[in-house]
């Protein structure tokens, strides 16, 4: 499917997620996609609607908490924190993405 | 995602659903702000919103039901996988299943024998709500006793104060019940059937109904003083006897000789208040003066009657025995024995009576066996136990074979608490099979054990042995368990595998080192210890069953032949029964083949018994139990026939019936008891009658000690008197006839004998050894079982040393090799592997005897003459153990040192 080229990565999102909660502090689902938008300078798009079961999977996980909360819109929202769990995650994946990187990197330098 | 977590999932996608919806609704809802602030008209932008979205539903599919999908699909994928791996070694797989079916089998067959035994409520309504009333105070309960004594049990006076007194306002319903034996014969050899004295309210308390097409049962109106001689019948009694519940209704059966009109049948789920003991006619209560004479009823002094009640709705336990306990001053004291001794009167006075639990009903078979059953269980757990030791050795050893497998699995990245889930799927369902097979072993094997125990005590044993729901979730419990417990360590040892070294090794796995030996050789350690504790139990109870039958009981009991006679149906007057008894005798000992031959009240080891207090000059009794001895009424030639030698003095002879002043033979624990050792001839004692005391007996004959009611107990004060002294002639009578000859044959003899005097006379016929044999049923069970099962835990053990011991000599092939390439001795390499094996026993051993000292208590209170920490057996029971293991080791070890160095060496 063409519309996959630019959607985010398999995998990645969680990675993504993460970074975003760990430096923004507690979001919710909305804020989250409108962000990596803007940081990514609207490179990636998530679409929207895959989020949330991202999200649902990693609460299981134990990486990320979600609590209900009221927006400046006055409208009830889920809002989801970053874990300590969560951020060990973040380490390893970050890592990962970083070696991922490098190597495929590497080889489109001198192959 | 812990499987857990899942299942929580499924359980409670209500909410999560709900709490999705709310989520994406809040998203919608901003995208579509955040559009119409851009300038979008709003139903444009919530249709951009939406689009944006992606399809709803499939996003919340994806949140939780893939979840369990993808679960579901893996464990199916590893079902898959565990079939496959079966397949590809049908050989492992079918060794595995066995040992495990039996294992399974036999504890699922003790369960289920336990489950019918103990566990089950009784198939009557609301059974748990059933309360059977207690005295506080059992010893005060004087005369004669009919029924276990473990339960609580009321004259029919006491019934009588219960019924239209308190338990008019505790229970709303109560009734009495006795259950005894019946002979459906009218003469001749008789037929024993299970009867069942039941009270009015009996059916209708328990809920219990007819059969359909099956009449009616027995109500209030049957029991009154005087009634008609009615019966009611189990089904199973209707289709055996009577051709079907249909036509039972109507028909006449004779119970001990009397005419009974057959009013309805049994629903076949009602075996009756019993386990184990089908009551095949039930009765009114108000029938038994019919059996036992006019003033049965009225007797204060006979004690046979169970009473259970159900409680008035909403009325507690304690309340229960709250009222009961009030009112038991009075009902005692309507119902006091006036003719018992003053201090006696008192302690009747002063029970309570109370209310326990009854939802199990009351079971003899239960009160015998529960214990032994607990004793058995714990015994396949541990023998199942060790066959896991071995299956888990095999496990490893595959595992080993399987190394490249998994470290290339591993390598392409498969995480190893996926493996393990692999692996462990694999020893689960091995052991499903194997529990499935063993459902079909238990069924056949406490059958087969039900069996046993119906022969062996001479009393048909039924038991509901259905596979319900408790028996079904105890063998998937038990399968689970078994699956973990020998798959766990092997699938975690086969998956801590380096994946580099174990691909670069190429077949000769890594895990084939240190590690495999290690667990192989613990799991040795524990299998003999094990096995040590089950082979010194087998053979504490199989050397007390020893004992047992090898003992000297005071009597011999091969070659004679026992006649239980019943005279009640004779027509002969209480004048002319003592001549037709003497007459029945004296044409007995004309028969052929007959050696000698006597008549007597009770017979050794025969459940009947008869004590009284004595009252001896100069003897003063330390209490109650200490002036009591066993009687018997034998005629002249009883000791001849059981082969009790007279130690002093003279027989009693025929004129003794009728002697002004009565003899009598007493034996030598009686002498050594009342009389200190001194030759007790020519001196005299009587017997305590209420207050007052009986005739003075002369004693004229002295006898060595046998056994009266148990082969177990201590030798008994017992008292002989002549046959026939008391005042009113027996209608019970024992036959007793030795033969040297084939008791079959005299036993048609003694058949046509009687039958000719009176066909009216009903009897039965056994050997005495079938009646001590039938006493030891429990004890040769037991010893049976555990003597097969030791011998099985034996085996297994040795089957692991074995197994461990190849195993490393196997491995350590090359070694040996360049040990005997560099000149050492073979004896020397065979001293190596048998001092390792030594090793492990001795662990083993130590470890065993530490249990056994621990745990062997436990098997003591169904030892005889032996203690359950007996030395000589427990270093026995190590010593065959020791023997026997060090027997396997020598194979591997002979192996070992035939070794040819070359051949080892080049194989590297």
């Amino acid at each position: 499917m063409a519309r996959q080229k630019t959607d985010v990565l398999r995998g990645t999102l969680a990675l993504l997620v993460l970074k975003v909660l760990a430096s923004r502090g507690a979001l919710h689902g909305y804020a989250l996609t409108a962000l990596i938008q803007q940081a990514s300078s609207n490179l990636l798009r998530v679409e929207e609607g895959s989020l949330y079961p991202a999200l649902h999977r990693m609460e299981q996980e134990g990486w990320i908490r979600g609590r209900w909360g009221k927006t400046d819109t006055n409208r009830e929202a889920r809002f989801y924190g970053i874990t300590a769990a969560g951020k060990r995650q973040l380490a390893t994946e970050e890592q990962q993405w970083e070696q991922l990187t490098d190597g495929v990197a590497r080889v489109l330098r001198f192959a | 995602m812990a499987w857990y977590n899942r299942l929580f999932n499924l359980l409670r996608s209500g909410r999560l659903s709900r709490e999705l919806d709310r989520e994406m609704e809040f998203h919608l809802a901003e995208r579509t702000d955040d559009l119409v602030r851009a300038g979008m008209s709003r139903d444009a932008a919530a249709l951009e919103a939406a689009r944006r979205f992606g399809n709803r539903t499939i996003q919340k599919e994806h949140t939780h039901d893939v979840d369990v999908i993808v679960w579901l699909e893996s464990a199916a994928a590893d079902v898959r996988y565990a079939l496959r791996a079966i397949r590809a070694s049908p050989g492992f797989a079918l060794v595995v299943i066995l040992s495990l079916a039996l294992g399974i089998g036999a504890n699922t067959a003790i369960f289920s024998l336990i489950n019918a035994v103990v566990l089950q409520a009784l198939p009557v309504k609301d059974p748990q709500q059933l309360l059977d009333i207690t005295t506080g105070n059992d010893n005060s309960r004087q005369g004669e006793s009919h029924g276990n004594l473990s339960n609580p049990i009321f004259t029919y006076p006491i019934w009588e104060q219960i019924r239209d007194g308190v338990g008019k306002d505790v229970f709303s319903g109560v009734f009495a019940y006795a259950d005894s034996r019946v002979d459906l014969s009218e003469g001749g050899l008789v037929r024993y059937a299970n009867g069942s004295w039941v009270s009015g309210d009996f059916f209708s308390t328990l809920g219990v109904l007819p059969s359909p097409g099956g009449g009616r049962l027995l109500q209030r109106s049957d029991d009154r003083p005087g009634c008609a001689p009615v019966a009611v019948v189990s089904d199973g009694f209707a289709q055996r006897e009577l051709g079907g519940a249909q036509s039972a209704v109507g028909r006449s059966i004779s119970l001990d000789g009397h005419p009974f009109d057959v009013v309805g049948v049994v629903a076949p789920s009602f075996f009756g208040m019993q386990v184990g003991r089908a009551v095949d006619v039930y009765v009114p209560l108000c029938t038994q003066p019919i059996f036992f004479g006019p003033d049965v009823l009225q007797s204060r002094s006979r004690w046979y009657l169970t009473i259970v009640g159900r409680p008035v709705p909403g009325l507690s336990e304690a309340q229960v025995q709250a009222a009961l306990a009030a009112h038991s001053p009075g009902v005692f004291a309507a119902t006091l024995p006036t003719n018992w001794r003053a201090a006696d009167q008192d302690d009747y006075l002063k029970m309570t009576l109370g209310a326990r639990p009854a939802a199990g009903g009351l079971s003899d078979l239960r009160d015998r066996y529960e214990h032994a059953l607990y004793m058995l269980m714990v015994v396949v757990g541990v023998v199942l136990v060790i066959s896991c030791a071995n299956i888990a050795n095999l496990l490893m050893a595959r595992a080993a074979a399987r190394q490249r497998e998994i470290a290339v699995r591993l390598a392409i990245g498969s995480s190893r608490g996926r493996l393990v889930r692999q692996l462990l799927t694999e020893s689960l369902l091995l052991s499903l099979i194997g529990a499935g097979a063993g459902l079909l072993f238990a069924r056949w094997a406490s059958r087969l054990l039900v069996h046993y125990l119906s022969t062996g005590s001479g009393s048909v044993i039924s038991l509901d042995l259905g596979i319900d729901a408790r028996v079904l979730a105890f063998t998937i419990g038990v399968s689970v368990m078994t699956g973990i417990l020998f798959g766990i360590a092997p699938a975690w040892r086969a998956v801590r595998v380096d994946p580099q070294e174990a691909i670069k090794s190429g077949g000769r796995g890594v895990v084939h080192g240190e590690g495999r030996q290690r667990m192989g050789k613990s799991l040795v350690v524990g299998q003999v210890a094990l096995s040590l504790l089950l082979v010194t139990a087998a053979a504490l109870l199989l050397g007390s069953f020893r004992k047992l039958t090898t003992m000297d009981p005071g009597f011999r009991s091969d070659g004679v032949l026992l006649a239980q006679i019943d005279f009640g149906n004779s027509g002969y007057d209480d004048a002319r029964l003592l001549d037709a008894q003497n007459e029945l005798l004296r044409r007995a000992r004309e028969l052929p083949g007959v050696r000698s031959a006597s008549t007597s009240m009770i017979t050794p080891i025969g459940g009947m018994s008869w004590n009284d207090a004595l009252v001896v000059p100069g003897f003063t009794p330390g209490g109650m139990l200490d002036a009591l001895a066993f009687f018997n009424q034998v005629s002249d030639g009883y000791f001849a026939t059981l082969g009790t030698d007279l130690v002093a003095g003279r027989d009693l002879v025929p004129a003794d019936q009728g002697r002004a002043i009565p003899v009598a033979v007493v034996n030598e624990a009686m002498a050594r008891h009342f009389f200190h050792e001194v030759n007790p001839i020519g001196r005299t004692f009587s017997v305590q009658r209420g207050d007052s005391t009986g005739p003075a007996m002369e004693i004229v004959g002295v006898v060595r000690d046998a056994k009266y009611q148990k082969l177990t107990e201590e030798n008994q004060p017992i008292v002989y008197l002549p046959f026939g002294a008391g005042s009113d002639p027996e209608k019970y009578v024992n036959l007793e006839l030795r033969s040297d000859g084939s008791l079959a044959a005299l036993s048609g003899g003694v058949k046509e004998l009687i039958t000719s005097m009176n066909p009216a006379i009903s009897f039965d016929l056994k050997t005495l050894q079938a009646q001590v044999s039938a006493s030891l049923t429990r004890p040769r069970l037991l010893a049976t079982l555990s003597g097969f099962f030791g011998a099985l835990a034996l085996l297994l053990a040795v089957i692991g040393l074995y197994g461990t011991l190849s195993y490393g000599v196997a491995r350590r092939r090359n070694e040996i090799g360049i040990r005997l390439a560099l000149g050492a001795g073979r004896e020397r390499v065979m001293r190596m592997v048998v001092s390792e094996a030594g090793r492990l026993v001795l662990l083993g051993t130590v470890a065993g005897l530490i249990l056994a000292f621990a745990t062997t208590r436990f098997v003591a209170s169904f030892l005889y003459g032996l203690d359950a920490a007996d030395p000589v057996m427990l270093a026995g029971s190590a010593c065959v153990l020791g023997g026997v293991a060090m027997a396997a080791a020598l194979l591997p070890a002979w192996r070992a040192s035939r070794l040819d160095p070359v051949e080892a060496l080049r194989d590297e």
